[in-house]
């Protein structure tokens, strides 16, 4: 029995096959999934259902991944997201990094790679919480 | 490093430390609890992207090895997953240290500018001209209209000698075709989403790639540059429609060491309304699966590579074929020789049915040396209106020579001044019209191979009742032995194992990507001039055609012994004729791909700073992403040491180890490495809560140390000699640091620096539930002997390791192995060897001139950790 690990995801990508797939690994592992299959209809889940890691296609049709990146950033800046790319551009994977993503994996994506990323991401979130709070009280 | 970790260990623990400083308030406290919580959460991200970087760059050294073939796509991945972890360890070592060590980004910036650099370089075409006629095309335009047409042009311009008349669509309008609607980007996205297993999920990413292509437009400016020279060429033809022989000629095909043999396609016969599908189909045979496999196998980048076009008039051959100037088999051979077959050359070098074989004197009158002529039951012809037919021979020409004596010597005539022409030897494809006129197709590098016959002594009778079949025509000398898998249709490749002897009926060029992957290729059909042939003498493996009957002579799994040299097949393995293997070519070495992994890996791997304690191991030294992650693993450790004592912080002060006694092991819990929180000097073992600390722990604590082994005289003389040189070895005045060791733990992670004795060794370990985190390192150095018994036993440990798993490497005096990727059980086992290890090879380097002696130890140490791991 996996453990219940209850926090919300946000995974979003275009790739059908690819995002439900992977929603189905993680919800198995205990992970509460929302999903979303581009950067438009990520916006408003992260507004509204407050996930506490988001996954992120990087090429998707539309808002782009980075742009929607940006986008998530300005609604919770608290949020860790971890971008997915089937680019290998090293430019491309630094400039998010420097922007302030938690992790860049690339496609295929081993899925327990993904697992401790978002549980990393996950643990690194509540850290810079729990400093905020202290800092400002 | 063991000096550093010695300066640093003396710094985290003092000797007479008193864990309790100034009283704290709780809320401080607790502050500082998150603080550290937070820098041992990054310490952890730290190692475990230093893990990912390791990995990374362990594939790049064995890639480096040359014996695997490996892609740009695999090189641009390694290359994006280390400086991907390598910038997240910079990241954590910033929260780690906040503003303590930013020169690591302007290094970081300045080593990945180097490798973008390599990683991007194209050549750059300057003359941008879509379409060029055959008669303005020469060799030295190779990059413009790619090898083959380049060759072709000297031919027709230079030699003067009859070539169809045509164009080639450049490699320029390749650069326009690939770059409209973000064509080659999309390309390279699949390449990437295929990852390492491109070999295994080759038939998708191709069909994918072809899908795109053929459904992509063909740009307004390539559409009219060619309908005007297809114009030209009409009005030179009295304005009759002219039939087009459409023929790739990619860069580095028919290149000397790379023939690309039958891996792009060529469509004959075409009519111009159909024309820019089939230009299409050639530019999507870059991608085809057999095209796809042979630049891996061969280590060509897919940007080396435009696909140029050559569109010449079809010539409706009566005969045609392949002449090879020199023996392809045998390079004490001059010959000539000229293969043939009715109706197109395609026949022959598609290699499904059998040819002609005339074999030519280099001498004045080219004297015909021998005919052999083989029945050839089908012929390949040009349809009335398009596209071209194979067709069974009728009214006996079947069994008729394809060539008179009289057009024999014509084409050796024709192949004696190409090959002086271009100084080397060639592979030419011709064409003989219903007129009688020759025309040269095509003419390119031959590769002539060393002849390799098993010793004249070896008498071949003995293995007579082992003879399977005999009289096939070598098409790849060799001898190989495995078991045999028949491939009849497309979807036995995806079952074909490697390393078996392929067995086809016909050698078609479609079975080439299993060449490579084949210890041997049978085929009932084809000879030495196919395609399949050219690229099985590429590879190495040894190729026998011609065999007929073949596939009902064995059953799959059936071991065979195939000498290709002697035309021969034996059931079973034939171990006298296996010591005539040739070794295996190492194709990767040199190649381009190859190239640009060991030209990047020069900014990755290469280790510049040794010395922690040298005033040059800052961050501004690094030059390397190694430099970086060695600097950034080295501070860090030093960093969560000191972050205890900096901040009188008792919960997170060195504890001295109490196990029955107190003893001289001194442990930093980073988080949860103790079970509860510990007031007080001492930890008890059952406070111990590190998983990998608790396994070192319990291999050096299984087996009782004997006590040092006896020393014969040499070994003493060798301690009181290097005691006379070095004083921190004399008992007497011997550091005070001695026989101390020191833990860092939390629940998963331990590291440990130990001396005991003359001997460092250092030891570090994540060991969880997440297997793929799990790593292992151990380091060890020194001893009190002579630097050949330090080395015997350096070596002595490494042996043990290494059958235990580990990957160890000496430099110099220094053993470093590691393991990881495995689950928690075996990284348990594992961390209790170098327990066990840690205490009993104490002194071992005193023996270690004695071979009785060391062969007792290594019994014995290898039963006691048997017997250890059986517990």
């Amino acid at each position: 029995m996996e453990k219940q690990r209850g926090f919300k995801v946000l995974l979003v990508d275009d790739e059908d096959v690819f995002r439900e797939a992977t929603a189905r690994q993680l919800t198995v592992r205990g992970f509460n999934v929302l999903t979303a299959n581009c950067g438009e209809a990520a916006l408003p889940l992260v507004q509204n259902e407050n996930p506490e890691v988001v996954v992120l296609d990087q090429e998707m049709p539309g808002m782009h991944g980075s742009e929607t990146f940006v986008e998530i950033k300005k609604i919770n800046p608290l949020v860790e997201v971890i971008m997915l790319t089937g680019n290998t551009s090293v430019e491309n994977a630094i400039e998010l990094m420097q922007k302030g993503t938690f992790d860049y994996l690339m496609k295929p994506v081993d899925i327990n790679e993904l697992l401790y990323k978002i549980e990393d991401a996950y643990t690194r979130k509540k850290l810079n919480e729990k400093q905020q709070q202290d800092a400002s009280l | 490093m063991l000096k550093e970790l010695t300066t640093l260990f003396k710094k985290v623990f003092p000797w007479n430390q008193e864990p309790d400083g100034p009283v704290m308030e709780s809320a401080e406290v607790e502050a500082l609890r998150l603080a550290f919580k937070s820098r041992f959460h990054s310490f952890k991200l730290l190692l475990a992207a230093n893990s990912k970087v390791l990995e990374a760059m362990a594939d790049m050294e064995r890639a480096l090895q040359g014996n695997e073939p490996f892609s740009m796509s695999f090189v641009q991945a390694r290359c994006t997953s280390i400086s991907v972890n390598v910038f997240r360890m910079i990241a954590d070592m910033e929260n780690i240290s906040p503003g303590k060590y930013t020169a690591l980004r302007d290094s970081f910036v300045a080593i990945q500018r180097q490798i973008d650099a390599l990683l991007v370089q194209k050549k750059k075409l300057t003359d941008k001209r879509l379409v060029l006629p055959l008669a303005a095309v020469t060799s030295d335009m190779s990059d413009l209209v790619g090898g083959k047409m380049a060759n072709l042009g000297d031919v027709k311009n230079k030699l003067n000698m009859n070539v169809p008349a045509g164009f080639v669509i450049t490699a320029a309008a390749h650069e326009v075709f690939m770059a409209a609607d973000g064509l080659q980007r999309e390309i390279d996205r699949l390449f990437q989403v295929a990852g390492s297993d491109e070999d295994r999920n080759l038939d998708l990413v191709s069909s994918q790639i072809r899908q795109q292509i053929m459904s992509a437009e063909v740009p307004e400016s390539i559409y009219l540059a060619v309908v005007d020279a297809y114009t030209q060429m009409k009005q030179q033809n009295g304005g009759q429609e002219i039939r087009m022989a459409v023929r790739s000629s990619a860069h580095g095909e028919d290149a000397e060491n790379s023939s690309f043999a039958g891996q792009y396609r060529s469509e004959l016969n075409v009519g111009f309304s159909q024309f820019f599908y089939y230009y299409k189909q050639v530019i999507a045979s870059k991608y085809s699966v057999q095209a796809i496999a042979y630049k891996l196998n061969r280590g060509f980048r897919d940007e080396d590579i435009a696909m140029c076009v050559g569109c010449l008039a079809m010539v409706d051959a009566v005969a045609g074929g392949v002449i090879y100037t020199r023996n392809p088999l045998d390079n004490r051979d001059d010959a000539i020789y000229i293969n043939s077959t009715w109706g197109l050359p395609k026949a022959v070098v598609d290699g499904n049915d059998l040819c002609d074989l005339f074999v030519v004197s280099r001498d004045d009158a080219l004297t015909i040396q021998r005919r052999e002529v083989r029945e050839k039951g089908y012929k390949i012809v040009c349809f009335e209106d398009e596209g071209c037919i194979r067709t069974e021979t009728a009214d006996g020409q079947g069994n008729m020579p394809s060539l008179t004596d009289e057009q024999v010597q014509m084409l050796a005539d024709h192949a004696v001044r190409i090959e002086q022409y271009y100084e080397t030897p060639q592979d030419i494809e011709w064409a003989i019209d219903a007129a009688g006129t020759i025309s040269i197709l095509q003419s390119r590098p031959l590769q002539q191979m060393e002849s390799h016959l098993p010793a004249a002594d070896l008498d071949l009778q003995q293995f007579e009742t082992s003879l399977l079949a005999e009289g096939g025509i070598n098409a790849s000398p060799g001898v190989a032995c495995s078991t045999v898998f028949k491939v009849a249709k497309k979807v036995d490749i995806l079952h074909f194992p490697d390393g078996a002897v392929l067995m086809v009926e016909q050698a078609l060029p479609t079975w080439a990507p299993l060449v490579a992957r084949a210890a041997a290729v049978i085929s009932e059909q084809g000879g030495f001039a196919g395609h399949l042939a050219n690229v099985a003498r590429e590879f190495g493996i040894p190729a026998l055609f011609g065999v007929k009957g073949a596939m009902a002579l064995v059953n799959n799994g059936e071991t065979v012994t195939v000498a290709a040299d002697l035309g021969r097949v034996y059931r079973g393995s034939i171990a006298p004729l296996l010591e005539w293997k040739r070794p295996e070519p190492k194709l990767m070495l040199g190649s381009p791909v190859y190239e640009s992994l060991r030209e990047v890996s020069r900014h990755i791997i290469s280790l510049h700073l040794l010395d922690p304690e040298s005033r040059d191991f800052t961050p501004q030294n690094c030059q390397t992403f190694h430099d970086i992650t060695r600097f950034i693993h080295e501070k860090s450790v030093q960093e969560m040491f000191s972050f205890g004592k900096d901040h009188s912080f008792s919960e997170r002060s060195s504890k001295q180890l109490h196990y029955r006694v107190p003893m001289n092991w001194w442990i930093l819990n980073l988080d949860d490495g103790f079970t509860h929180e510990i007031n007080g000097k001492y930890v008890k073992l059952e406070d111990i809560a590190s998983i990998p600390m608790l396994a070192f722990w319990e291999g050096f604590a299984a087996i009782p140390w004997d006590g040092p082994p006896a020393m014969d005289g040499a070994g003493m003389t060798s301690i009181m000699f290097r005691s006379t040189m070095n004083t921190a070895l004399v008992p007497g005045i011997k550091s005070k640091y001695a026989d101390r060791n020191y833990f860092m733990v939390s629940k998963n992670y331990a590291t440990l620096s130990s001396r005991l004795g003359y001997h460092f060794s250092t030891m570090e370990a994540m060991v969880s539930e997440r297997s793929e985190e799990n790593y292992l390192g151990f380091k060890f150095k020194g001893g009190a002997a002579d630097f050949e018994r330090c080395m015997g036993r350096i070596n002595f440990i490494r042996e043990i390791l290494e059958k235990y798993g580990f990957r160890a490497v000496v430099n110099a005096d220094n053993l470093d192995a590691r393991i990881e990727g495995h689950d928690m059980d075996f990284m348990y086992s594992r961390l209790k060897i170098l327990g066990y290890l840690t205490l009993h090879t104490r002194q071992l380097d005193m023996i270690m001139g004695n071979s009785r002696l060391v062969s007792h130890y290594m019994a014995k140490l290898s039963k006691d950790i048997d017997s250890l791991l059986s517990r």
